[in-house]
């Protein structure tokens, strides 16, 4: 009797796996499609070399001044000399170790966030967060802690756009916390006052707040006090925010089941101790991914300060372009380079924002 | 409530009635609130007499004295301050319906390519999305304006032509205008009546489609309607229109409609960077449809094309349209950003020019926030229209 003797195992049909089942699912699915692909392909191959040599085989690289941009292409020599204006401003020279001195902490609050114990997280963490924008303040303005007292007109750059940013996140929080929950609120009067702040402050261009800020403000001030310009926009940023914030907490605070605040008046909590304990928790939880685009939002729109006169990266890249030593047109470079700058942490935090999305989605759709 | 009840809540302290809580702590409120304006307005009335600045509207009336770079109505520095707001308004409100008109297209094109079949076209439309999300706006407006629309010829004998009919130069782009010479109004009123006959047609099929099932098909014949009507009136009439080319002058083009390079950059930043939201918004409605729903229609044997327009794009819409009209609204908001390049928007003209010569601060900002205020009620009210007719109907 003959033994039975099992077939080598053929290889997959070159038609299923691989690259080219790949390729033909992918790019050539059906005539349209690789239409589609070779039309698609054909544009990036014509642009993309150009793009690519422009950007990097013949830029410039290195010099100080105009002169050495003597290729055909980019010139980063331009971004290269203003690098320190771009992210420092004008903070004195030998100060600027105050500054990388609160960016260190920055990071390093973050990777302790990463390394810490979910335990202490919370409870160490979090302070450290709420904390931070104003010991950054302390340290980058100097008077508190007898360091060289560095005037706000000198603060600019990147550093100005993330400190504003920060600081008026922090406020908005609690701000919007409260405005939301006075538009939860059972009392006529607080209900519509939150409602009229707001719609107020969402509905209005920000442009249009900001020149309320700086034109109508020192009005409202009783005659005589002058207000720090940083701190007026500091407060129509906070105001901006909080009304977007409100929306935010209040989508949040829908989506808590009503049993939640069943529960918790039935074990007889009070309307704080029922919101700080119970509520808020879990609407901080489900509005995450929300409250990181808002952030976002507020982030990019700190570039609008520009308008009024205040030095934040974009502002700091108009006037060297208008600088007599570099005239030279250089302003596809500056905002790509900015461009590139905020898009890193912009994208950055949306990745952070659809990850906690996906880790709360836990419903089974297809 | 009960008797008894009653009894009980008027043993606790006064207090600790919610009731009267609610009463003291809103009388706080409308103290505290009370108290922070009469310090405002007793302030900025003190500030204001000690400035010399003037209060009402009676500067609306006084001449501008100063020119605007395009305007949609006549206007020369001898017209009203009052007249500047109008000018203004109407550029505002032409860069947002351009924006919002290029910014859907845009958007729903890339929020439908993420679902293409064709990986390239998919990843592109995401790489579309991330890259113009997350850059500011005005970063973009300035990248239009002073990189990309300055790079263009100068001169304009170089400009970059179409035909010898568009023309496009640093200076802007020159378009042929059409000129409606006599019997045109015979072409405009079959547009109108073209309109409404469509309007009927729709009635009428679905009344039909109701009482027979039978179905017309409205979409074909309602654009043969709208397009063939207009058609034949015009050929009837003799074709009455012209068109008037954009002649090279000696130092720019005279003649047709010229788009200043500050509007095109303006729109352009504008659909681009809301297109990218809208993408986002597009893409999030269709995910929201369930696969079920595909899956039935395909099982009940309909054609592909009748499951997008029938059972996914309708259930969609009821996720886009609430996006649409926030991504609508800051759109309009996001428009001031013309005075970053000085587009005579509403921004740019009054609370700019207009506020810098007058001096009357207060008056000008709450005007203009509340121009602003009025078209986002506008767009609110239109899509709210809309929403709910695309809504679930509740039995």
């Amino acid at each position: 009797m003959q033994e039975f003797k099992v077939l080598p195992d053929l290889p997959a049909p070159v038609k299923t796996v691989g690259p080219v089942a790949w390729l033909k699912n992918n790019l050539f699915s059906s005539w349209l499609n690789g239409l589609a692909t070779i039309v698609v392909v054909a544009i990036l191959a014509k642009l993309l070399p150009g793009l690519l040599d422009w950007l990097f085989f013949s830029a410039n690289w290195t010099g100080t001044s105009q002169d050495a941009c003597t290729k055909e292409g980019a010139c980063w020599v331009f971004i290269n000399s203003w690098s320190k204006q771009f992210f420092y401003g004008s903070y004195p020279d030998g100060q600027l170790w105050r500054i990388n001195l609160v960016l260190a902490m920055l990071v390093g609050i973050i990777t302790l966030s990463i390394f810490i114990s979910k335990e202490y997280r919370n409870k160490i963490v979090v302070p450290l967060f709420l904390l931070l924008p104003f010991i950054g303040l302390i340290i980058l303005d100097g008077s508190l802690i007898g360091l060289q007292v560095v005037s706000t007109d000198l603060w600019g750059g990147f550093t100005l756009n993330v400190l504003l940013a920060a600081a008026s996140i922090i406020v908005a929080f609690p701000l919007g916390a409260l405005w939301a929950l006075g538009r939860r609120s059972e009392m006529p009067l607080a209900r519509s006052i939150s409602i009229i702040l707001i719609e107020f402050f969402r509905g209005v261009p920000v442009l249009a707040l900001f020149f309320m800020g700086s034109v109508m403000l020192p009005l409202f001030f009783p005659e005589g006090t002058t207000v720090d310009k940083l701190v007026r926009v500091w407060i129509v940023l906070v105001l901006f925010m909080s009304g977007y914030m409100a929306e935010v907490f209040r989508g949040g605070f829908q989506a808590i089941p009503k049993g939640q605040y069943e529960a918790a008046d039935a074990i007889g909590l009070g309307y704080w101790q029922k919101n700080a304990l119970i509520i808020f928790p879990q609407v901080i939880k489900v509005s995450m991914p929300n409250i990181l685009a808002t952030f976002v939002m507020l982030f990019k729109n700190t570039t609008f300060l520009l308008i009024i006169g205040i030095f934040e990266m974009l502002s700091t890249a108009q006037t060297a372009l208008t600088n007599s030593n570099w005239l030279g047109g250089h302003s596809t470079e500056a905002y790509l380079f900015v461009g590139l700058v905020f898009w890193v942490c912009c994208y950055s935090m949306s990745l952070i924002a659809t990850s906690i999305e996906r880790k709360l989605n836990t419903d089974h759709r297809n | 409530m009960t008797e008894d009840q009653r009894a009980v809540s008027s043993k606790h302290a006064f207090y600790n009635n919610p009731k009267n809580r609610a009463l003291i702590y809103q009388l706080l409120l409308l103290i505290g609130i009370g108290y922070f304006f009469y310090t405002i307005v007793s302030n900025t009335m003190a500030n204001m007499e000690a400035r010399g600045i003037k209060s009402g509207f009676g500067f609306l009336q006084a001449t501008s004295g100063f020119d605007i770079l395009m305007s949609l109505i006549p206007f020369d520095a001898t017209y009203s301050y009052g007249r500047t707001f109008v000018v203004g308004l109407l550029n505002t409100i032409l860069v947002s319906i351009i924006g919002i008109i290029l910014a859907t297209i845009i958007g729903f094109l890339i929020g439908v390519a993420h679902f293409s079949p064709n990986w390239l076209i998919k990843k592109l439309a995401t790489a579309y999305v991330e890259t113009f999300r997350n850059i500011p706006l005005l970063l973009q407006v300035f990248f239009w304006y002073f990189a990309v629309l300055a790079a263009l010829p100068t001169a304009a004998r170089d400009s970059v032509s179409i035909g010898e009919a568009v023309f496009l130069n640093v200076k802007g782009l020159f378009i042929p205008k059409l000129i409606g010479e006599s019997g045109s109004s015979i072409v405009y009123l079959s547009i109108a009546v073209a309109l409404i006959a469509i309007l009927f047609l729709r009635r009428w099929a679905k009344k039909r489609q109701e009482l027979t099932g039978a179905q017309f098909p409205v979409l074909w014949t309602g654009l043969g309607i709208f397009f063939g009507l207009p058609l034949l009136a015009t050929l009837i009439t003799g074709i009455p229109f012209g068109l008037e080319y954009p002649i090279m002058g000696r130092f720019s083009f005279d003649g047709g409609i010229t788009v200043i390079p500050e509007l095109m950059a303006l729109a352009l930043a504008l659909s681009i960077y809301t297109g990218a939201f809208i993408a986002e918004a597009v893409r999030a409605g269709i995910q929201a449809v369930p696969h079920g729903q595909t899956e039935a229609a395909r099982s009940l044997g309909m054609k592909e094309s009748k499951i997008m327009s029938l059972i996914v794009v309708p259930q969609a819409m009821r996720v886009i349209t609430p996006l649409l009209n926030s991504e609508y609204q800051s759109l309009v908001k996001n428009s001031t950003l013309a005075t970053a390049i000085g587009y005579p928007d509403l921004f740019t003209v009054f609370v700019g020019t207009t506020l810098n010569q007058t001096g009357q601060a207060i008056e000008i900002v709450f005007m203009t926030m509340a121009v602003y205020f009025v078209i986002n009620m506008i767009i609110s009210f239109v899509m709210n229209r809309f929403n709910k007719s695309t809504q679930i109907t509740a039995r």
